[in-house]
């Protein structure tokens, strides 16, 4: 392989670096060993090669300064820190709305199941007296304000409707009659419902009839 | 897995995440080699540490700016990094003057075998040579830095500076000639004196 001047500025000086074949860097040899301004460059670049080699080792270990990791670092916490406040506050959040929820429900159950099993505990209301209560059959209690169509009771004293509670109630028509209320005969058996008016005393004062209970009935 | 031996894009990811040992690893894994090359090009180590500064800032602060489709980590933070360094000499004036410190711990030789006026000397030297690789314009030193100060190939070299191979070899033959050139003239510069006495 032969080289030319213009071959040897372009490959010739790159021998012994790894970056020509081996019989480019014969050719480049024999090339300068027969052109002088050829092996001039190559013995001006081998100077200078030296010369950088030396400004290469000196700046080889170069290192960038701790404080700069520091920086970044610190950059990197406050990148950070926002979004886990977010994540935080929204954690926080949903717990604590999860929690209300459980508490409202257990509260809510707890509530039910008293009002379910004594209904009448639940409203501390007073006992109906037991000549109702032991033939009839209480099943749930009406807030109702209305007291209008009342009968009242014999014996009843005078009674601020909005004293007492009302209390719907299944009975025989015959317990009508321990209330001191006349009664028909013929369907004194019969299960009928009536609301009930009861003074906070525990006292029933008067009593009236459903509709359709009422139709079959007669108190008077 | 240890963080020492996941992958870069894998540590960026978490260190995207606000892992700081993946993240310090990152730093550690590529800091040494983009200071260099900031030194090496811009001949001021303020310059350089700003440099690497700003390239892992963006990193902390715009991760998904790396696209793995495009390449690796290492060379998208080289990216970076080059842009910055050619950002910062089209600012800084040409002939920047010799920074006292440049050299402050960076040689591992043993300083007692050396006599001071070697060391001197040398010191001189190395410094003389710095300037003839700053006096080279941007393209043809960094043609010189990759190719001769970092012995990188020219493939290696043109992949980092993104042109052919052509160009980097072009450059290369460009830049020896005008660093030979200017070596030779400090080079003869003492000698020219001391004839002159």
């Amino acid at each position: 392989m032969k080289m030319n001047c213009e071959e040897f500025e372009a490959i010739g000086l790159d021998s012994g670096t790894g970056r020509v074949t081996p019989a480019e860097e014969a050719a480049a040899a024999e090339h300068a060993g027969k052109c002088a301004k050829c092996a001039a460059l190559a013995e001006s670049w081998d100077a200078a090669r030296a010369e950088l080699g030396v400004f290469a080792a000196a700046t080889q270990s170069a290192q960038t300064p701790a404080r700069v990791q520091m920086r970044l670092l610190q950059e990197l916490r406050a990148q950070k820190r926002p979004h886990e406040v977010y994540r935080r506050t929204g954690a926080i959040a949903v717990w604590g709305l999860a929690a209300a929820a459980l508490i409202v429900a257990a509260v809510s159950w707890q509530s039910w199941r008293v009002d379910h099993r004594n209904p009448q505990s639940a409203k501390n209301i007073p006992a109906v007296p037991s000549a109702v209560s032991s033939e009839s059959e209480s099943f749930s209690i009406v807030a109702d304000e209305d007291t209008g169509a009342f009968t009242p009771l014999p014996g009843a004293l005078p009674f601020a409707s909005e004293e007492g509670s009302i209390y719907q109630v299944r009975l025989q028509r015959a317990s009508l009659g321990a209330l001191g209320l006349p009664v028909n005969e013929d369907g004194a058996a019969d299960w009928i419902n009536v609301d009930l008016l009861v003074a906070d005393d525990g006292t029933p004062q008067g009593v009236r009839l459903h509709e359709d209970a009422a139709d079959s009935a007669t108190l008077q | 897995m240890k963080v020492s031996d996941e992958r870069d894009d894998v540590l960026l990811r978490r260190a995207a995440k606000g892992d700081e040992a993946a993240f310090a690893s990152l730093y550690g894994r590529h800091q040494a080699s983009l200071y260099r090359y900031a030194l090496r090009m811009t001949g001021s180590p303020w310059a350089a540490e700003e440099v690497v500064q700003d390239v892992f800032m963006t990193l902390i602060r715009q991760p998904k700016k790396y696209d793995a489709e495009k390449g690796e980590v290492g060379a998208f933070l080289f990216g970076i990094t080059r842009y910055r360094v050619m950002k910062h000499l089209e600012r800084a004036p040409r002939g920047l003057p010799l920074d006292p410190q440049f050299e402050s711990g960076v040689t591992n030789e043993p300083v007692d075998l050396l006599t001071p006026a070697f060391w001197a000397e040398r010191r001189e030297r190395i410094e003389q040579v710095r300037d003839a690789v700053l006096s080279l314009p941007a393209e043809f030193r960094e043609a010189v830095v990759l190719c001769e100060l970092e012995e990188l190939s020219y493939e290696e070299a043109a992949q980092k500076s993104g042109c052919p191979i052509g160009t980097i070899r072009s450059r290369l033959h460009r830049g020896r000639a005008l660093l030979m050139a200017r070596l030779e003239l400090l080079r003869d510069v003492p000698r020219r004196a001391s004839a002159g006495d």
